[in-house]
């Protein structure tokens, strides 16, 4: 009876030792590594605060496709922060990861903040390029990631299919050419939004540098201001880089509480003045008008008006053997 | 009229050598051109370079989601590019080939057989959990030895489930390939062989400590079975302490030791039999006896590797509880082994599996590794046993004490050639003739062993 009761004892106590911080992971899309770092620390602080549990958050980040992907192949995301709706649209869809409904549980489509598209060009603007129409010229060398394998990228391929539409009035053909001519220019594809800052900033290639505009601004800000300057075009895509529990995983793990409270904190004033410090225009009104020197002012489109939404669009440009494929050949 | 306009730089060229400022501006055209094609030049370089560079990451990226196979003188092995996936495909064959010398009162047979043909399918999934089956179709028999999963998720606490070894006696613990004699000492015969049941083991304090703790079936002594017949519980625990093995100079860095433990209700449990080296059955308990109570065993084990030299020796106390008619009594059990070897080649004796310096091929040089060894082993059991009638000094003796010389040729990592030669000795009863102590068995074993 003795010898039970130790082993009882010993089993329970292993059980105590084996209990840690509640860990989650958060599969994100390439430029957001500063943010979430800044989030996942005031989180946890305000999550001790008020339950008295740590809470442990990693990070996963690349291309938001490859991202998305990795996730239905087994990634154990909790959640996922993505740069577009379509990639998490697929992990309802392919995979049943998420509710079909996934985008209505949260406020704004269940986007905390919104960004878009700008020019990162080289101190002095020596190519002169001010707006979409200077991508084309010959001898201007643009670098943009892959638009099949970066969220990013699919933003900056229709700000500039977007653009055409407008100026040509809604003419397509004209608007495919122009973009054909865009990625004419386009000497190197990388994988993802960070890929192609490296290329550009660090490896002096091209004249100018599709960006979201918080990776901009994080360029300009660690790099120097003497070295770059952004370019604010006419006219550009609004971005609506969505959020989501991954209900399956979080479910197994019995992550549900902390993960949803987590993305609740990214529409709290903390996490909205968080996203807007890093260059994320926030949903707030407050802190959009605390903050709003830092985001210029330019007209924007959304992806429903102008294409008729991610599912049609993703279809028509980016599946293989889509629009996409057709145009781009490597250039230089 | 034509304005030209001219820099600064070949205005000088045009005063300074007295060229016409129309040359001088074809050359600073010139100049621009060039400065132009090698900022081109520059840009190709960069963007070839920076190809290059993505390439390699595809590539690195490519192979962590690309299988590769392996044979290489371990287990064949399939590997998912993440290492979360892993199978491993090995085997165990020994070969042994038994002669009895001399004439002797016992039936005892020479002969050559399969003592083990145990394929092995082994792995991991989703990184965490590890599977582990290995059946033996050993001496015309089909025997499933082990299969068991383990979940690996918090580094000092693994949970294992299924049927493998209870974590008790020392040289049970080893590994069949890799036990310095082809038949493990007496205090084996005392300890589970294998069990069914849950384990949670683990090493701490920067591997100083190895713990395991579990709850099982229940087996007779030096067995294995695929259910249990009764529903009683045997729970088992181990502690090992190697408390110099992180310091790689000192001189105890390979002293380990510890004590195995179990407890639980045998009622109606089957009884075992003895068997000696060369695998003869010495003892028996007698028709009725059954096991009845409690059994509570204890082995405090050690061993100590220093270069070449290696000794383990261990004690298995087994107090059982037996009954007969309506006689009950618990009978203690005793054992103990002490067993030293030498590698002569001058590789590091380990408790696990011995790889040579330079495998066998002489005409690269290569010998592989030569091992003497020698062991004295005892099994003794209380007067008890034969008092209340539990066994009888007909079938049974009280003491049995074997001493065991040998040598291993290590030709590979996975090929072994073994000669043990064994002597046991027996007391205080199982008489051939009336009277007498039953006959000493003297045995050659040679083993040709193949594992990976």
């Amino acid at each position: 009876m003795k010898l039970k009761t130790l082993l009882l004892s010993a089993l329970t106590a292993s059980a105590l030792f084996a209990a840690g911080p509640v860990k989650l992971l958060n599969v994100s899309y390439d430029p957001t590594r500063e943010l979430y770092q800044d989030i996942n620390a005031a989180f946890a602080k305000q999550w001790k605060a008020k339950t008295g549990a740590d809470v442990q958050i990693s990070q996963s980040h690349g291309g938001s496709g490859k991202q998305a992907r990795s996730v239905i192949d087994g990634l154990q995301a909790d959640v996922v922060t993505l740069a577009l709706a379509y990639d998490i649209d697929v992990l309802a869809e392919k995979a049943k990861l998420v509710p079909q409904n996934w985008q209505s549980r949260l406020p704004n489509n269940s986007t905390p903040y919104t960004s878009t598209i700008v020019f990162l060009v080289r101190k002095g603007n020596p190519k002169h390029i001010k707006d979409w129409e200077d991508l084309v010229k010959p001898g201007i060398g643009v670098i943009t990631p892959n638009p099949k394998t970066s969220g990013g990228a699919r933003w900056s391929y229709l700000a500039a299919w977007g653009y055409a539409l407008k100026k040509n009035n809604g003419d397509e053909s004209k608007a495919q050419d122009f973009v054909k001519r865009v990625y004419k220019n386009v000497p190197v594809l990388d994988s993802g939004a960070r890929g192609s800052t490296t290329t550009f900033v660090q490896r002096g290639i091209g004249d100018v540098l599709l960006s979201w505009e918080n990776e901009a601004y994080l360029a300009l800000n660690q790099l120097g201001k003497d070295k770059f300057e952004i370019v604010t075009p006419s006219i550009s895509v609004l971005a609506e880089p969505p959020v989501s529990i991954v209900d399956k995983v979080a479910a197994k793990h019995g992550t549900t509480e902390v993960a949803t409270a987590y993305l609740k904190f990214l529409y709290s004033e903390e996490g909205q003045e968080i996203g807007a410090k890093n260059y994320y225009r926030p949903q707030s009104p407050q802190a959009l008008a605390k903050y709003a020197s830092q985001f210029p002012k330019i007209t924007l489109f959304t992806i429903d008006d102008t294409f008729g939404g991610w599912q049609k669009t993703q279809k028509k440009h980016f599946e293989d053997g889509g629009v996409f494929d057709k145009i781009y050949t490597p250039g230089i | 009229m034509k304005v030209i306009e001219i820099s600064a730089p070949a205005l000088l060229v045009s005063l300074l050598l007295g060229v016409h400022p129309a040359q001088a501006q074809s050359a600073d055209d010139k100049i621009q051109q060039l400065e132009q094609k090698v900022d081109e030049l520059d840009q190709r370089l960069k963007v070839a370079e920076r190809q290059k560079e993505i390439k390699a990451e595809e590539d690195a990226d490519k192979a962590k989601n690309t299988a590769t196979v392996t044979a290489n003188g371990g287990p064949f092995t399939i590997r998912s590019g993440d290492g979360d996936f892993i199978l491993r495909i090995g085997a165990d064959f020994q070969i042994d080939n038994r002669t009895f010398p001399g004439v002797s009162l016992l039936p005892l047979t020479d002969q050559i057989l399969v003592r083990r043909a145990r394929p092995t399918i082994q792995g991991t999934v989703y990184k965490y959990v590890d599977f582990y089956v290995r059946p033996d179709f050993g001496q015309g028999q089909v025997v499933l030895y082990e299969a068991y999963a383990q979940l690996n998720y918090f580094s000092r606490f693994n949970l294992r489930v299924g049927k493998f070894k209870p974590p008790v006696g020392l040289e049970r613990l080893q590994s069949d390939d890799d036990t310095t004699f082809v038949e493990r000492g007496l205090p084996t015969l005392l300890v589970p062989s294998r069990d069914i049941g849950y384990q949670l083991s683990g090493d701490v304090i920067k591997k100083r400590v190895s713990y395991a703790v579990g709850v099982f079936n229940g087996v007779p002594d030096n067995s294995l079975s695929d259910a249990s017949v009764t529903d009683h519980r045997d729970y088992a625990a181990r502690i090992f302490l190697t408390p110099f093995q992180p310091d790689t100079k000192s001189p105890l860095r390979g002293l380990g030791v510890g004590i195995g433990a179990t407890g639980g209700n045998v009622d109606g449990l089957t009884l075992p039999a003895y068997k000696t080296f060369g695998q003869n059955t010495f003892f028996t308990f007698a028709s009725g006896v059954t096991s009845a109570g409690h059994r509570t065993r204890l082995a405090p084990q050690a061993y100590y590797y220093l270069g070449p030299f290696g000794i383990l020796s261990e004690y298995t106390l087994s107090e059982e509880g037996f009954q007969k008619g309506t006689v009950r009594r618990d009978i203690a059990l005793r054992s103990w082994q002490v067993a030293a070897s030498y590698i002569l080649t001058g590789e590091k004796k380990v408790f696990d599996t011995l790889v040579p310096r330079k495998a066998f091929n002489p005409k690269e040089h290569g010998w592989g590794a030569f091992e003497l060894a020698v062991r004295v082993s005892d099994f003794s059991v209380e007067q008890g046993i034969y008092n209340y009638g539990f066994t009888t000094v007909a079938t049974s003796p009280r003491r049995a004490h074997e001493w065991v010389g040998g040598g291993n040729w290590y030709l590979n990592r996975m090929l072994r050639i073994s000669v043990d030669y064994a002597n046991t000795n027996f007391e205080g009863g199982a008489t051939v003739a009336a009277g007498g102590n039953r006959p000493s068995e003297r045995v050659f074993i040679n083993r040709f062993q193949v594992n990976f």
